[in-house]
């Protein structure tokens, strides 16, 4: 609606940068008005003071979504690295909490034991060994054999990375958005 | 001054001639068929006049729109993304087959599970299945009502003049009528009823208050323009059973009513609804609550129970989403008016968002504001299906047998049928919802030791 110079330019921007349609981009910014409530920015909604930023806006939105964009099939090797780096930086965020570059076995704990919590019959314990048995397995993908004394800090971005060379994880970890394309007109 | 005088008079006689014309004409095409229930057909031919003009105007626009190589229908299709209808464990299954090499049957956790719950979470934050519900649903094309107005643009002075006179037509003249109708409609109401309890209770009592009923309704119903059509009509609710029917706006009742005698139940208003509504008892028995009665559930479920195990009632009327949906899905029955143990009589109601979306978003709008709304858009056409009676069976429980009652209303409607509560219009979804997938996924993982610990 109302197609001023500025809102087309900038939506030619974001198309550029997030790689999305002009129409997709419309699309996400009603849902993005109707979580924010009508407002410019989301607020944080962790009651614990955890996250990097407090509030996000349209853009950052976007950037977001865009992690999630299939890869198309006429990308380049680079851009398909990039792709690929991306998406694996966003689960790597994911799990580094405190974000400081490291998913230390505390972190790793508290993801596995929000995605288990609700059950009733695991105990705290067996939540807690199945993380230690997990960061183990990564711990000797990344480092190999560790002397018994050698203390292992925490998985880092490249080690995250090292672990998923060669699998093409990142094809699982899209959202297959619907072509808008707009009704051809008749007669 | 002096000259004025025999104008002054001329134009009295004028008014009080339109004015008599006027009263005679509404009395003859509105008021009098209403009260018979016997129809001229006026409003049909309104509504293939209408959709005639709608069609004009929508091949205007799309010339006008090729002329100047405008982009003209977005497809609001059912949202952004297509989902897979694939369970959690068929994901991770498959996510971990393409992320490692090991036995896909060791039941551990990978550090890839979390692809499928992103993924998950990423996709609701984009589109979800039920916010879009409490909003009213988009038009395709437009239906030269501003409201509607999402992005059709200037396109021709034709179409501009259409709209215009259309706005005239509506505010100048239908409004006017249709707050006479209404008005004259409820103070009937409030009278007739009022009158008839003072009658002896007997059959005469019962009869002139059904008609009574019927009669204000009827004109209520041509206060709003609404263009009904009835399917099934044998399948109406009879006495002792309770109707059911999907509720997407407070003139539903007003739709059922005018079709048959029923039984309100609610709570008491004050104001103007709470005179009405205490007039209505005096006439015959509805089921109206007081505000601390409301929270009850025991006691509501004692008065229905009382009110459906006396045959000579009537059938009462609830609509168990509790809240107005936009016509579009069907959501969660709330169980109560299902464990009484009555006949169930579902009605499904579809309206015709062409001509004028009947969905209250009370959370925009108020009730005085969403009546003149509606009283100025162009009408209101529905479709009531009366569905075959149906009934608890024996080994079903509340529950089921109310999904059982909101599938059928749903299929019937073409309505998309949801688990979900209404009430999440206004709440937050409770904490058990997390708590089944976290359940569902790490009876996965963990997956024997749930047996181990029951034996």
């Amino acid at each position: 609606m109302g197609s001023s110079q500025s809102t087309s330019e900038e939506v030619r921007e974001l198309v550029g940068k997030t790689g999305f349609s002009s129409d997709q981009i419309e699309q996400l910014h009603r849902r993005f008005k109707q979580l924010s409530g009508n407002q410019l920015t989301i607020r944080n909604l962790r009651k614990a003071p955890t996250g990097l930023a407090d509030e996000i806006n349209f853009e950052d939105f976007l950037t977001i979504m865009s992690y999630f964009r299939p890869i198309e099939t006429n990308m380049d090797e680079e851009q398909l690295e990039h792709c690929r780096k991306e998406k694996l930086r966003f689960l790597f965020h994911m799990y580094d909490s405190d974000s400081d570059g490291r998913i230390t076995l505390e972190e790793y704990r508290n993801v596995v034991e929000e995605l288990l919590s609700g059950n009733p019959h695991i105990e705290k314990e067996s939540a807690r060994s199945i993380a230690d048995g997990a960061m183990m397995e990564a711990a000797s993908v990344c480092v190999g054999q560790m002397q018994p004394d050698q203390v292992y800090e925490g998985i880092t971005f490249d080690d995250f990375l090292k672990i998923w060379q060669g699998i093409d994880i990142e094809t699982k970890m899209h959202v297959r958005f619907l072509n808008m394309e707009t009704i051809a007109l008749c007669h | 001054m002096f000259l004025l005088l025999p104008f002054n008079s001329l134009i009295v006689n004028l008014l009080g001639i339109s004015l008599t014309v006027l009263f005679t004409l509404l009395l003859v095409f509105i008021i009098v068929p209403a009260i018979f229930g016997v129809s001229f057909g006026i409003r049909k031919l309104y509504m293939k006049t209408l959709l005639k003009i709608f069609a004009w105007a929508t091949l205007r626009m799309e010339r006008g729109a090729k002329e100047k190589n405008h982009q003209l229908y977005k497809p609001y299709t059912n949202g952004i993304i297509a989902k897979d209808p694939t369970s959690l464990e068929e994901e991770i299954k498959e996510i971990r087959k393409s992320g490692s090499n090991k036995a896909l049957d060791t039941p551990e956790f990978e550090l890839s599970d979390i692809f499928y719950f992103c993924r998950k979470g990423m996709e609701t934050i984009m589109d979800d299945e039920v916010t879009k519900r409490f909003s009213a649903e988009e038009l395709e094309s437009w239906n030269l009502l501003s409201r509607t107005n999402y992005n059709f643009q200037y396109i021709s002075l034709r179409l501009t003049v259409l709209w215009g006179l259309g706005v005239l037509i509506r505010y100048c003249f239908l409004l006017p009528l249709r707050i006479a109708l209404a008005f004259t409609g409820v103070s009937l109401l409030v009278v007739g009823t009022t009158m008839v309890g003072y009658l002896p209770n007997g059959r005469f009592k019962e009869f002139m208050s059904k008609h009574v009923h019927l009669m204000c309704y009827r004109i209520c119903v041509r206060a709003l323009t609404a263009i009904i059509t009835y399917h099934d009509r044998e399948n109406r609710p009879r006495n002792g059973g309770i109707c059911v029917a999907n509720h997407t706006s407070p003139i539903d009742v007003i739709i059922l009513a005018s079709d048959g005698y029923y039984a309100m139940v609610g709570q008491i208003h004050g104001g103007l609804m709470g005179v009405i509504q205490k007039a209505m008892v005096k006439a015959c028995p509805h089921v109206w609550f007081e505000r601390s009665e409301v929270k009850d559930r025991h006691l509501v479920a004692e008065r229905l129970t009382e009110h459906v195990q006396d045959k000579s009632k009537l059938p009462i009327l609830i609509f168990p989403e509790g809240t107005c949906i936009n016509n579009t899905s069907v959501m969660m029955f709330k169980k109560g008016s299902f464990e009484i143990g009555a006949t169930v009589y579902p009605v499904a109601i579809k309206y015709d968002p062409q001509f004028g979306d009947a969905f209250w978003n009370s959370s925009k709008y108020g009730m005085v504001t969403y009546l003149l709304r509606m009283m100025t858009s162009w009408a209101i056409v529905c479709s009531v299906w009366y569905l075959p009676p149906m009934t608890r069976e024996a080994n079903e429980d509340a529950v089921h047998f109310a999904n059982r009652v909101k599938s059928a209303i749903a299929r019937q409607g073409g309505l998309v049928d949801l688990l979900w509560d209404g009430g999440l219009k206004r709440e937050k979804v409770k904490d058990t919802f997390k708590e089944e997938q976290q359940k569902l996924y790490s009876k996965m993982i963990v997956g024997n030791h749930e047996d181990r610990s029951r034996s």
